[in-house]
């Protein structure tokens, strides 16, 4: 697995590629949860690259939120994938989690908006 | 070692045969067997749900069981509507009712394995005793 990490005014875009499950969680962990700066609880997690999510997958994501909000952070996840949004759906998640199609989206509800354009929004107007 | 056999019974019926060691390593092993016998028998629409509902039956043994054998088995069958997957160990047994249909909060720490299965499959059956466990889950060609 790689994960990609960006920053856009003070947001951390966490990008994991690959499978998030049993096997590659604990990178995936490591590297959120020693994302350093005053605004590391400030976080969206791109899984539009995740193939595959297992319960292992789940329960990360599930950690980082539960840490996210116990320091009033803020958090986001976009996902594209019917296979994990149906995932997510099967154990509540998609009730919970704040859940975005993509991360134009993601960015303009945590307002960040500076150099994202939300290409579905501007489709209709075309 | 990873031991396992594929084939198909006179009635048509297609068996796959997998014993795998209890680890982690085995899950993708585990895995990609059950992609490839789903899809090579018609249940490719399927094989994804078969085999994460699988991997989170076999993960649990290794979580929880402890087989003294070491040992996971595996029984698949595909026939013209329906693949069935049975995962059955020797190790430490649980109390079925005390999981099976109890709620688990979303953002619960742990336990989201039987939900998953339950969620991904048609049926899912769970004996277990002090000898050991048996999953047995179903699936339904999509129409």
């Amino acid at each position: 697995m790689e994960i990609e990490v960006e920053e856009k005014e003070g947001y951390h875009i966490v990008s994991p590629v690959g499978e998030l499950d049993i096997y590659t969680v604990p990178l995936f962990r490591k590297v959120v949860l020693k994302l350093e700066g005053d605004r590391r609880h400030d976080l969206i997690l791109d899984l539009t690259r995740v193939t595959f999510i297992d319960s292992s997958g789940l329960g990360s994501l599930i950690e980082i939120f539960q840490k996210v909000q116990s320091v009033e952070g803020e958090i986001a996840y976009v996902v594209d994938n019917p296979r994990i949004l149906k995932i997510f759906k099967l154990v509540d998640l998609d009730k919970v989690f704040p859940v975005f199609p993509n991360l134009g989206r993601a960015l303009q509800d945590v307002g960040v908006t500076g150099g994202y354009v939300d290409e579905e929004f501007f489709s209709d107007l075309t | 070692m990873t031991k396992s056999s594929s084939q198909t019974s006179p009635d048509g019926t297609h068996h796959l045969v997998v014993d795998l060691p209890c680890g982690k390593k085995s899950l993708i092993r585990a895995r990609s067997k059950l992609v490839k016998f789903a899809t090579d028998h018609g249940f490719a629409d399927e094989a994804e749900d078969i085999a994460l509902a699988a991997q989170e039956a076999l993960k649990n043994i290794i979580q929880h069981a402890c087989p003294a054998d070491n040992n996971m088995h595996l029984e698949c069958t595909a026939d013209h509507d329906t693949i069935s997957v049975e995962i059955s160990d020797i190790g430490t047994g649980f109390d079925v009712g005390e999981v099976i249909d109890t709620p688990v909060p979303a953002l619960a720490n742990h336990g989201r394995g039987i939900p998953l299965i339950k969620g991904l499959m048609d049926t899912v059956t769970i004996v277990s005793e002090q000898e050991g466990t048996v999953v047995r889950m179903e699936k339904k060609r999509r129409a």
